[in-house]
């Protein structure tokens, strides 16, 4: 597949915040879905897309991301012209005062060395597979300055949400963060495409006017100056918003009809790879509805769970409606349910902790309980 | 090239005849194991976890999906810019051309590549043992012993000892005598396939061995007894450790059901010696509602609907709801539809087993798949790529090849499909 963009995509977001779970890291790196992090899907979207240069914006806590990345050998994006590049925020000691262009400098540096047509600007939050050849196809043929992608359901998965009316032609008229009341269903996905060349324009000019951050939204709510065409997206979008929403999104993907639309659908979801051994299940474990990963050793009863990589769930424990992290340790005789354990947790011997549906019990990375 | 101390030569061309259609299409060393893994990937990661990083890998037999796995090292951190993985086929010369003849003649082929390393040591191994060692701990006894060459030997119960090459040795465990399949051993220290010679003094042998005409150019036969009978000093290393040659449908089901009979022996889940292999990229595993996964080894893209108990499944294996699969080992892509039952089962590459299919251990019957040569102790193995009738009936001990020619009325495959 080919295409002439590239790709940018938004690491942070200050408006969400999934508590526990992105206290220690980026947004883009929690983990979801077994074994990827919520970077994975739109990284791996755009390399299904072709694009073949991708630069990541972070602004803080960027350590853990960059673990994951790493060269980017896991998307094929180790290459000599273009592949992956980490973004952090640009400091410049000379200037003093101006610090937010500084942020915007840096990009713009990475943007003006790229070749490609497009630039395609994605938030991390949004988790769907899918390629973009199509979406830039019809931004160009429509002649528009920004196209964004939006789908109808966004409100059902909480706030924040950014709702676009639009006029009959389909372009953006009027743009509301998390409103009240609203005649549109239309909710950003947070993905747009424009001209490489315009973006760069753009940046020079948030710069110039000392504008307080760059990012997606930043961008779509200039419909007054430019013309910014609304592009539906029909496919599953799974929105992660906040930590409800974290947990009801890993939920669904136990549906059999999520999980095909997500990973069957022939173009892969990519991730760093770790090399642990097969998963092994006992002769006392009881599994059922669950999704779990190499590396996990069973023994006891799991249900309607997700367990990432590497976790243990020793004899007589019972865990229901659980998502699990990396290498987690549950100790014999524990009961847990609606519960999120983060990375590297340990569950002592008979423990029990409950969670109610919509409010998950979250415990933190590396807690010992 | 550049130079280095020592470089590990992976045999992985021969067939494998005796692991029958499961090497129809795939050389040896590239058949699937336990879950993750293919034979080859134990080699590969002891050579990178020993920090060998030079590593030819001979090729011959079927060698597309052989040398499309190995590619470029990069799953075992072989793609390197000083060294890194190779893969090395028989090749023309002016003149005339050679088959690898041996195990040795094949090393002798490529000794102008050694040469290039400027080595000083050579590691020699073979690619169908599941084994973990480190090498590096060999080389240095190698070195310290001032040894021509070091075989690593294995302890094992006098009355298998008939089955191995066995070594004799004297004091300090230097080499007297090689007897391959002793009827009356003298000695219980098997061969484990795994060399170190020290590269002048293998090079000279080769050489010998090539101008000797009625040799048959393989280490065991011919380098080991020749450098013997020059008085070379060889020596024996002891391993010790879960080893296993997977060379026979028997043993290679063995050494599968080892995984979850004996975890800790072999202990993939160390991760101070994790076995790599290149991954298939596929998500998670999914367990259904009213599946039952007991004593399994399971890896990503699994979906099981249906009951597995004690076996061994590869990444993307579906098992449909009814489905009862025992103590079985399925590779990559095998689909076991609806209510079908399978019992000690080896099944090939993305095979259907359609709905309601009976085969294995226990089941009983006449059919002309019976193979006793390559099936023993009622193992039933499938050839890859196929799908077997809805309803068909696999008694014990067959082997399940679309070449059989059989009468129509007891053919038991309905389609031949091209596995990528």
């Amino acid at each position: 597949m080919f295409i002439d963009a590239m790709g940018l995509i938004l690491a942070d977001n200050n408006k969400i915040s999934l508590g526990e779970l992105s206290k220690p890291r980026a947004l883009a790196a929690v983990p979801f879905g077994g074994r990827y992090r919520i970077i994975d899907y739109m990284l791996s979207d755009m390399v299904n897309s072709g694009i073949k240069s991708v630069g990541i914006l972070t602004l803080n806590k960027y350590k853990s991301l960059m673990d994951h990345l790493g060269t980017g050998a896991s998307w094929d994006l180790d290459r000599k012209t273009f592949g992956l590049h980490i973004l952090p925020p640009y400091v410049n000691s000379e200037a003093t005062g101006v610090e937010d262009a500084e942020e915007l400098a840096g990009i713009l540096d990475y943007v003006r060395s790229n070749r490609s047509a497009y630039a395609i600007i994605a938030n991390s939050n949004m988790i769907l597979n899918t390629t973009f050849n199509d979406f830039v196809e019809k931004h160009e043929q429509s002649g528009a300055d920004v196209s964004v992608m939006y789908n109808r359901d966004g409100t059902k998965y909480g706030i924040p949400n950014y709702i676009f009316d639009v006029d009959r032609k389909g372009y953006v008229k009027d743009m509301l963060f998390n409103p009240q009341k609203t005649t549109s269903n239309r909710c950003s996905l947070g993905i747009i495409v424009l001209r490489r060349e315009l973006l760069l324009d753009l940046i020079a000019e948030m710069i110039a006017r000392g504008e307080r951050s760059f990012g997606v939204h930043a961008i779509t709510k200039k419909y007054d100056t430019l013309r910014i065409r609304a592009h539906e997206y029909k496919g599953l979008v799974l929105r992660i918003n906040n930590v409800q929403t974290y947990f009801n999104s890993s939920m669904m993907l136990l549906d059999d009809k999520v999980r095909a639309d997500l990973f069957w659908k022939g173009m892969p979801i990519y991730t760093k790879v770790k090399d642990e051994a097969p998963a092994l299940y006992s002769d006392s474990s009881t599994v059922s509805n669950s999704i779990l990963s190499d590396g996990c050793r069973i023994m006891g009863s799991v249900t309607n769970s997700m367990l990432f990589r590497g976790v243990t769930i020793s004899k007589n424990s019972k865990i229901h409606n659980c998502v699990i992290m990396q290498d987690v340790h549950v100790s014999e005789n524990c009961e847990l349910e609606n519960v999120i354990l983060d990375k590297n947790s340990v569950i002592r011997p008979g423990i029990k902790l409950v969670g109610h549906r919509d409010f998950p019990v979250v415990i933190g990375k590396g807690a010992i309980v | 090239m550049a130079k280095t101390d020592v470089v590990a030569m992976i045999l992985a061309g021969g067939q494998g005849a005796r692991l029958g259609v499961l090497t129809k299409y795939i050389a040896k060393p590239a058949v699937p194991f336990g879950s993750r893994y293919r034979i080859i990937d134990f080699p590969l990661s002891n050579c990178a976890n020993s920090g060998i990083e030079t590593v030819g890998v001979l090729s011959q037999y079927q060698p597309l999906a052989l040398n499309t796995y190995v590619g470029n090292g990069h799953p075992w951190d072989l793609d390197r810019n000083n060294g890194g993985a190779y893969i090395l086929p028989p090749y023309q010369r002016s003149g005339r051309s050679d088959w690898y003849k041996g195990t040795a003649n094949a090393i002798y082929q490529n000794k102008d590549f050694i040469d290039d390393c400027e080595p000083q040591y050579v590691l020699i191994l073979s690619g169908d043992h599941i084994y973990k060692m480190n090498y590096a701990r060999m080389l240095r006894d190698h070195i310290q012993s001032h040894a021509d060459a070091t075989l690593a030997v294995l302890e094992v119960p006098w009355e298998e000892a008939p089955r191995f090459g066995i070594l004799n040795t004297g004091a300090d465990d230097v080499i007297s005598e090689f007897v391959e399949k002793p009827k009356n051993p003298e000695s219980n220290l098997a061969s484990m396939g795994v060399y170190i010679f020290t590269w002048d003094v293998l090079r000279k042998a080769l050489i010998e061995d090539e101008n000797d005409p009625s040799s048959n150019n393989d280490f065991g036969k011919n380098i080991v007894p020749m450098l013997l009978k020059q008085g070379k000093k060889l020596v024996a290393y002891r391993f010790s450790g879960y080893w296993k040659d997977v060379g026979t449908i028997s043993s290679l089901w063995e050494a599968n059901m080892d995984l979850l009979d004996r975890p800790e022996e072999i202990n993939l889940m160390d991760r101070s010696w994790r076995i790599y292999s290149r991954n298939p990229v596929k998500p998670s595993h999914y367990i259904a509602d009213g599946a039952v996964v007991r004593n399994s080894a399971l890896t990503d893209g699994c979906q099981i609907f249906g009951t597995v108990e004690h076996s061994v499944l590869s990444n993307s294996v579906t098992v449909e709801r009814g489905a009862v699969v025992k103590d079985s080992v399925l590779m990559p892509g095998v689909t076991v539809r609806a209510g079908a039952y399978l019992n000690k089962c080896i099944v090939g590459f993305n095979t259907i087993i359609g709905e309601g299919v009976r085969a294995g251990a226990t089941i009983e019957g006449k059919t002309p798949y019976i193979n006793g040569k390559i099936c023993s102790e009622g193992i039933v193995v499938i050839e890859r790529g196929l799908k077997i009738s809805d309803h068909a009936v696999i008694p014990a001990n067959c082997q399940v090849d679309s070449d059989l020619e059989v009468d129509p009325a007891e053919n038991v495959v309905e389609e031949v499909f091209r596995v990528v």
